[in-house]
């Protein structure tokens, strides 16, 4: 998974970005068709005012998964002639840019892309990909484009959805189709080890309520099975459909962030001595 | 130790019927567990007893069903960014000790005045700290709804609380607080001795979190989740050191409530802060009635009253119907407003993908 591959795409994608020059660039790296209206916008801004180019990285995370699965669809709509709407954007402001496909870790994809193409001054992550995945692998900064209106976002994502598919799949089907295959597997291995204890339930509760140094078995039980029966309900709940609601999650970081009285450390104030060698 | 004790226990031959009805009350208990932190389990001891599970057994099996359901409910309020987990350790350890206060406290009465004094202690207990909590709680949570839901303003006591400088002072990053840990101990005991007194320490946990700590519901809830974990662990320990764990029951109930506590868990995403101080409180109140309808028989038999026989029993059954009745509301309120929530949420997102 590691050994990355870069494709080659009729005159959009590109095997090694090239370099213009002395000019520096600015890494985007998302792992849809193209970043968010908000990141495109933002980068578009910024390499416009430092007259920088923009390489546009579309990442497959997950190479090992079948030819046509919905993360190589993406990264192929991303550098296909349809998917130009960064192009297009950046090419209106006269802005180089450049679009490649890389599959692998995205941090580890960074990595090499800066050292292949040297001149990258910074690297912004689209949403959904997550800062802590990616900033320890990364040369030089990274950022995430914060904001973008839901309803902005929203209509970035309808588009991705109108260009990626061709109306039978969709992210969630996929996503759900991960959590169908998890709920039959941990499903099995639950529905296996509850056989098991009722199965030979007069042994269990021999050795089970012996008390002493045998207290270790019911807790060693009760921990495999909230491992494999929790992470059952958990993909069962998923695979309904039923999650967490993200856009309450979202508000919560706001109001997080936007909380004005932080709970910080006191600041250590106590003279120290101050020796130099 | 432990040898005589276990043979002189009897396990009971589980029943398809039996085998459900735990699954099921499991499963409410574990929904209301995720939702509010605790407050599932209560129903299950007596439950468990009026299948002939004897006492010690049934609160045992409870105990060991109870922490794995609170590390399941926490990691996955954890993935909500809603578990303060070093509060929640903190406060568990003192829990733990507040535990071992409790059965102390417990033993004395026991000694003292019989069986009977001591189940009129718990009674006594249970809607003395159920109906102080639960109504400041009830009227705090209309407050807030009556201002359209949103509570911005510190507690007045957490706030004074958290200005007193007060060695060694800690920071809690996630509830977003600093306080001295002289404070935390108090209510972490607190939490520990109701646990071991109703079973139920997160009726004084959480309100303790909310009011005189100062987190949120929503961290509150979840960070009890940790507490009722530690606190578990430990008494599990300790009733399996002593052979008392019946693992059948346990995994029973395991079954229904690990759904029930990821659900419960979910629902926190979808609903305003203020609603789960409102099942709480609606819980604790209507639990407050029920355990009030205990108390004649323990006082007929400490001879402080004299009701009839056929009076005291109708009381009786009717208290376990009632605590019942608590824990379906409660559940009930969760399922009813997380689904309207998540209904308005979605259509939302459908008009959006429309106009988009």
């Amino acid at each position: 998974m590691d050994q990355m591959a870069i494709e080659k795409d009729e005159g959009y994608g590109s095997s090694i970005p090239h370099s213009q020059g002395n000019r520096g660039c600015i890494l985007v790296v998302t792992s849809q068709a193209h970043p968010a209206q908000h990141v495109m916008d933002y980068v578009i801004s910024v390499a416009d005012r430092l007259g920088s180019k923009i390489i546009m990285a579309s990442v497959n995370p997950r190479p090992l998964l079948r030819e046509n699965s919905f993360l190589s669809r993406t990264v192929r709509v991303a550098v296909s002639p349809e998917a130009d709407i960064f192009r297009a954007k950046a090419q209106g402001r006269g802005i180089a840019y450049e679009c490649i496909a890389e599959s692998g870790k995205i941090d580890k994809v960074i990595s090499r892309l800066c050292h292949i193409v040297k001149r990258v001054e910074f690297v912004v992550i689209d949403q959904g990909i997550r800062m802590e995945e990616v900033a320890a692998g990364s040369p030089v900064p990274v950022f995430s484009v914060a904001g973008g209106t839901q309803d902005s976002a929203w209509k970035t994502r309808g588009h991705q959805i109108r260009t990626l598919f061709h109306g039978e799949t969709t992210m969630k089907a996929a996503t759900r189709k991960t959590y169908l295959m998890k709920t039959l597997i941990f499903g099995a291995i639950t529905a296996a080890l509850y056989g098991a204890v009722f199965a030979y339930q007069d042994a269990i509760m021999h050795y089970w309520t012996k008390g002493g140094i045998y207290c270790l078995l019911p807790v060693a039980t009760v921990f495999v099975f909230s491992y494999a029966h929790g992470s059952f309900t958990g993909n069962f709940w998923s695979a309904l459909g039923i999650e967490g609601s993200k856009a309450s999650s979202s508000k919560q970081k706001e109001k997080q962030v936007s909380t004005t009285e932080k709970a910080t450390k006191r600041p250590d104030t106590r003279p120290r001595v101050q020796a130099n060698a | 130790m432990h040898g005589p004790i276990t043979e002189a226990i009897q396990f009971i031959d589980l029943n398809l019927s039996s085998a459900i009805f735990l699954i099921i009350v499991g499963f409410i208990g574990g929904l209301v567990s995720g939702f509010i932190g605790s407050g599932g389990a209560f129903v299950l001891t007596p439950g468990m007893m009026s299948l002939g599970v004897p006492g010690t057994v049934a609160v045992a099996s409870n105990m060991c069903h109870k922490f794995p359901k609170a590390l399941v409910g926490s990691i996955k309020r954890y993935r909500y960014g809603q578990v303060d987990i070093k509060l929640g350790l903190i406060m568990g350890l003192f829990a733990e000790v507040g535990v071992q206060v409790g059965i102390q406290v417990q033993k004395w009465i026991l000694d003292k005045w019989g069986d009977a004094g001591s189940n009129l202690y718990v009674s006594v207990a249970f809607v003395a700290v159920l109906v102080i909590v639960g109504s400041f709680v009830m009227r705090d949570a209309i407050k807030i709804k009556k201002m359209g839901g949103e509570s911005t303003v510190k507690p007045r006591i957490a706030a004074r609380l958290q200005k007193i400088e007060l060695w060694p002072m800690m920071t809690f990053k996630r509830a977003n607080l600093r306080i001295s840990i002289w404070f935390l101990i108090p209510v972490a005991l607190a939490t520990g001795m109701l646990a071991a007194t109703i079973a139920v320490g997160g009726f004084i946990g959480v309100p303790g979190l909310m009011y005189i700590i100062g987190a949120t519901s929503i961290v509150a809830s979840a960070t009890e989740l940790v507490i009722a974990f530690v606190m578990g662990l430990g008494g599990t320990l300790i009733w399996a050191f002593y052979g008392m764990v019946d693992i059948r029951l346990t995994l029973l109930i395991l079954g229904g409530s690990l759904f029930g506590v990821q659900l419960g868990a979910i629902g926190t995403t979808y609903v305003k802060d203020y609603m789960i101080k409102y099942v709480m409180a609606t819980i604790m109140l209507i639990v407050a009635v029920s355990r009030f309808l205990a108390m004649p028989k323990y006082l007929n038999q400490l001879s402080l009253t004299s009701f009839a026989d056929g009076q005291v029993s109708l009381m009786t059954q009717a208290s376990f119907y009632i605590m019942c009745f608590a824990l379906l509301v409660g559940a009930m309120i969760i399922l009813v407003s997380t689904f309207k929530a998540r209904a308005a949420e979605m259509a939302l997102e459908k008009a959006q993908m429309q106009s988009a």
